[in-house]
Formats: C-alpha cells, sequence, structure tokens
C-alpha cells in the first residue's frame, strides 16, 4: 500500500519538505540570533544574502504543504476501496490512529504555511527586510508543526493494514455517533446555523469590499474571516453536506470530494480556505503599514488581498447556495 | 553623495586560492566631481567600482549612496538601482555583436518599460550629439575604436544615471581619441554628474576635469591628491 503513487508522493515530499525545514531553521536561529542590519560584518551580510535562499526555499516548501492537504485527502480518499467498511476517506483515516490527528495538522499548517506564504510576500517589498524577525519566529512556530505532521503522515501510512475493519463515514458522522453531532444536525440547530452560515460570511464578503474600497477594518475583517471560517466547517457538517448527498442523515465532510458527487468538496474547502488565509492575513499584516518601507506598498496589496478573500468567501457563498437550490433535498418543507 | 566605511571584497573565501581585492576601504566620494581611481593592474579598482556600481556586493562593510545605505538592498531594488543611477562604461565596453549600435543602447532601457518609439527617439537625440548619428544603424563590429566606445556611453547615459562609472575608458584608444573621450566627459560633468574613472593613463589623470586621484595599491588607498 506503501507504493500507492499518491502515497510515495506525500511521503517523499514532506521528507524533503523537513530537510528544506530543518535546514532553514538553522539559518532562522541564526538570523534571529545575529541579524543586526546596521552592522556590516562578514556575517550580518552573509546572512543578508541566505535569506533569500532560505525565503525562497520555504515558499516552495509552504506551496508544498498547500498541496499535500488537497493530496492527503485525495490519497485517503482513494485508499478506501482498499479497507473493508470504509466507504469515503472518513473510513480509510479511521483505519489507525494516526489518521485524523495528521489530517488536524495539515490543516492547520495549510492555513498557518498559507499566512507565511503572504508574510514572506510583504517582507520582500520592503527594502530593510522590515518583517523578517517576525517571519522567522513566525517560521520557527511551524517547524515543530510540520515536523510532527510528517511523523504522524508517515505512521498513518507505515501502518496502513488492510486487515483491519474500518468504520463507514455514516457511522463516523452520524447523529448517534456524539451527542455534539447530534445537537448540530436537529433541524432547530439547522435553522439556526444557516441563518448564523448565511450571515457571517456574508459579513466576510461585504466587510471584505468595504476593507477594499475604504482600507478601513481591517481587523473586524480577519476576525469575520475566522468566525466565517468556523461556522462553515459547522454549517459544511451540519446541512450543506445533507443537500449534496441529498441525504437528511449523512454529514460526511469526505464524500463530497469524489467523482459522484462531482469533485464539489474541492472547490468548496479551496474557495473556504483560500477566502480564510487571505482574510485572516489582512488583519495580521494591517499594523504593519506604519512602517515605511511598506508605507507605499502594503496598504494597495491588504486591499488585493481582502478583495481576492471576499471573491473566494463570495464565491463559496454561491457554490453552496446553488447546490442548495439545485438539490432534490427539502429540509424545511 | 558615495560613502564607503571599512569595505572588504573578497574571492575565494576561505579556500587555498582567496584573494583580498578590496581591504577594509572607507572613502567618501563628492556629488557633481569627478574622481579617478588610479593604480597597477590587480590593485583593486574594477573590483571597487563594481562596488560603488552594485555589480558586486562586498564581502563586509558598508556603502551609502545619497544617504541610503544600499549593501543590504535586496536584489531587487538593487537592480532597479542600477539601473536608474549608474551608467557603466566597461573596459571592454561590452557590445554585443549582431545587433547595431542603437539597439545596443536601448537594450538596458528596455526593463523600465519605456515604449520602444521613445527610447529610439532618446538614442538617436544622444548619437547626434556625440556625432555618431549615421553609426546608429550599424552593426557594433563594423564600427571603430571610438566610435564603440561612444556608442558605450551612450549606452551609459540612456536612462539618464547621476554617476557614470568608467573602467579604464582609454586603454584602447590612441592619444586623439582619448582626448576627444575626456571631452565627452568633461561635458557629462558639466551636466552635474558624477563621473568615477579608473585609469593608469596620465592623460586622464592629469586632465583639468579630475577633481580628485586616489591611488589604489593591494587593495588599499596608498594616497590621494585633489
Amino acid at each position: 500500500m506503501i507504493f500507492h503513487p499518491t502515497i510515495l508522493a506525500l511521503f517523499t515530499g514532506s521528507i524533503i519538505v523537513s530537510f528544506m525545514i530543518l535546514y532553514s531553521a538553522s539559518y532562522a536561529v541564526q538570523i534571529l540570533r545575529k541579524w543586526d542590519l546596521k552592522s556590516g560584518s562578514e556575517l550580518q551580510l552573509v546572512l543578508e544574502r541566505k535569506t533569500y535562499l532560505i525565503s525562497t526555499l520555504l515558499a516552495y516548501a509552504f506551496v508544498f504543504q498547500l498541496l499535500s492537504f488537497f493530496l492527503f485527502i485525495f490519497s485517503a480518499d482513494q485508499l478506501h476501496t482498499f479497507f473493508v467498511g470504509a466507504m469515503c476517506a472518513a473510513g480509510s483515516l479511521y483505519v489507525n490512529s494516526y489518521g485524523y490527528p495528521t489530517l488536524i495538522f495539515k490543516l492547520v499548517n495549510f492555513l498557518l504555511a498559507g499566512v507565511w506564504l503572504i508574510f514572506n510576500r510583504v517582507d520582500n517589498t520592503g527594502y530593510d527586510y522590515p518583517l523578517i524577525k517576525k517571519k522567522y519566529w513566525f517560521f520557527m512556530l511551524l517547524v515543530p508543526l510540520i515536523l510532527f505532521e510528517t511523523w504522524l503522515q508517515g505512521n498513518y501510512f507505515l501502518r496502513l493494514n488492510p486487515d483491519i475493519i474500518t468504520s463507514c463515514c455514516g457511522t463516523l458522522f452520524s447523529a448517534d455517533s456524539n451527542p455534539v453531532a447530534s445537537e448540530l444536525s436537529s433541524i432547530s440547530s439547522i435553522n439556526f446555523i444557516m441563518i448564523f452560515f448565511y450571515a457571517t460570511v456574508s459579513l466576510a464578503v461585504i466587510s471584505g469590499v468595504i476593507f477594499f474600497l475604504k482600507g478601513k477594518g481591517a481587523g473586524f475583517f480577519s476576525g469575520v474571516s475566522i468566525l466565517a471560517f468556523i461556522t462553515s466547517a459547522v454549517s459544511i457538517f451540519s446541512f450543506i453536506s445533507l443537500y449534496i448527498y441529498e441525504m437528511p442523515t449523512h454529514h460526511c465532510p469526505f464524500c463530497m470530494l469524489q467523482q459522484e458527487y462531482g469533485y464539489i468538496g474541492y472547490p468548496l474547502y479551496l474557495t473556504l480556505l483560500g477566502g480564510t488565509i487571505l482574510g485572516t492575513s489582512v488583519g495580521i499584516l494591517s499594523p504593519f503599514k506604519k512602517i515605511e518601507s511598506l508605507s507605499r506598498t502594503l496598504p494597495s496589496l491588504l486591499r488585493k488581498l481582502a478583495l481576492v478573500s471576499a471573491g473566494l468567501f463570495f464565491a463559496f457563498l454561491c457554490i453552496v447556495t446553488i447546490r442548495i437550490l439545485l438539490s432534490n433535498l427539502i429540509l424545511n418543507g | 553623495m558615495i560613502k564607503l566605511k571599512d569595505v572588504r571584497k573578497t574571492f575565494n573565501s576561505g579556500k587555498p586560492n582567496e584573494f583580498v581585492a578590496v581591504e577594509k576601504l572607507s572613502l567618501s566620494l563628492d556629488a557633481e566631481k569627478t574622481t579617478v581611481l588610479m593604480g597597477p593592474s590587480g590593485s583593486g579598482k574594477t573590483t571597487l567600482l563594481s562596488l560603488i556600481g552594485c555589480m558586486a556586493r562586498p564581502t563586509s562593510g558598508r556603502i551609502w549612496l545619497s544617504g541610503k545605505e544600499i549593501t543590504s538592498l535586496p536584489e531587487r531594488f538593487l537592480t532597479e538601482l542600477r539601473r536608474t543611477t549608474f551608467g557603466f562604461v566597461f573596459q571592454h565596453l561590452n557590445l554585443i555583436k549582431g545587433i547595431t549600435a542603437l539597439e545596443n543602447t536601448m537594450l538596458p532601457s528596455y526593463p523600465l518599460g519605456e515604449k520602444h518609439a521613445a527610447l529610439k527617439k532618446r538614442g538617436m537625440e544622444l548619437f547626434t550629439r556625440f556625432g555618431i548619428a549615421s553609426k546608429a544603424n550599424e552593426k557594433t563590429e563594423s564600427l571603430s575604436g571610438g566610435e564603440a566606445q561612444r556608442v558605450a556611453i551612450v549606452r551609459a547615459l540612456m536612462n539618464n544615471p547621476s554617476v557614470i562609472i568608467a573602467d579604464e575608458p582609454t586603454a584602447h584608444l590612441d592619444t586623439r581619441l582619448s582626448g576627444e573621450l575626456l571631452e565627452i566627459f568633461s561635458r557629462l560633468k558639466d551636466e552635474g554628474r558624477t563621473l568615477l574613472i579608473s585609469s593608469h593613463d596620465p592623460m586622464v589623470c592629469q586632465s583639468v576635469l579630475v577633481d580628485r586621484v586616489i591611488n589604489i595599491r593591494d587593495g588599499k588607498i596608498e594616497e590621494e591628491r585633489s
């Protein structure tokens, strides 16, 4: 099973990324300890040159990190045919105790890597490395998370045992499986969640557009983006999945990634995650507008980020709404 | 205008063939003045010109241009600065064969995004000014030494730089052509440009246009006179 092409790609990619990150971390430590732009020392000049190599390496590593999230879900989905009881990625991930932790770490690292890439992009627009220390502190936070994810993923793939009978998504995400799931899938909750979903995602779109037009409310927009992400994640489980599958009891967040449902999960998750990363970045980066070397470029970049983020949230909202309108399932008769 | 502090440039650092081209050199160059770097071959003149013109980075030390520190600039900004501030006249001219003299001079301006017609117009104006308008559409390999030298100067001036850096500009010219070149440099100085010339030609060093001569040996300033 380890010789499955996607597993090999993920396995090899993650190991290479881990080495790149460890190599970069050694320089990051030097940058954090010794960086002094006022000094003309040989070490400082070497670090100034090296930071290019390092940030380029990291940009590639983190782009892989973004891709690997979807590749991992795709692999898990492809693997379900090997396990008795599995119907989609939900069952494959449940085969051993490393599956879901790997997925959670991949998601967290996906979001953080995305924000880091934007951070790096902004730092590169300044002539005096304005965010260099912050960028590398942020990177150092990511180092253990990505290494741990590689370890988890390795364990998950190496411990896949086709003799194990796993559970299907129908069991794992059923309302009977746990009280939270039960609460989220009750009709009264669905109505409330649906209203809250449309309110928060619409607010994310509107606040993004307002920020684009007026350049104000970065913090609010970021906060709403995060809230919209959480609400959307809950909504996918609570009611969006029901409309996609046209079944009132099927809450699986993975089956929608299959061909049977037109791979709708991919654009759904891509727009949601993309909107969240860009929206969050706007709030995180906004305080740096006052830095002299960024004062010319950052405001316009933030506006563009906000507009793209709002666009992605809007696209997400459209996909969901169209799917609900076209669905044969009627929940609120 | 240009200030260097403790600038050092080492090649093949840490290897058996390590070579220190510029050794802890500190220097200040005034704007709108002509400075000549004088010294024997291998004394570090060309390296120093490359460091000042942002063509190379020092191993240690800092360089300031108009009060702004430039050694730490990321490559992207350095390229922009190089394009807009410095005009280079290389020792071997570095004209590209196979294309015309005018096309050669237009090349450094293309990345700045100007339109072809505007560049051509400006190029022709400079060709006319330096008396080589008739040579604009000739391939560079068919030009004489003096004509090629002027084309190289036109190319250096295309982006209207404030600093002209010329490396051994009279090395391949006879006395008459050297005299003509110094006249051109004199006009450039009168326009308010800063000239930095490396040369061991006495004709250049003793020219009236030169404000300062700095003698360099083994990467260090040996003596200087105004």
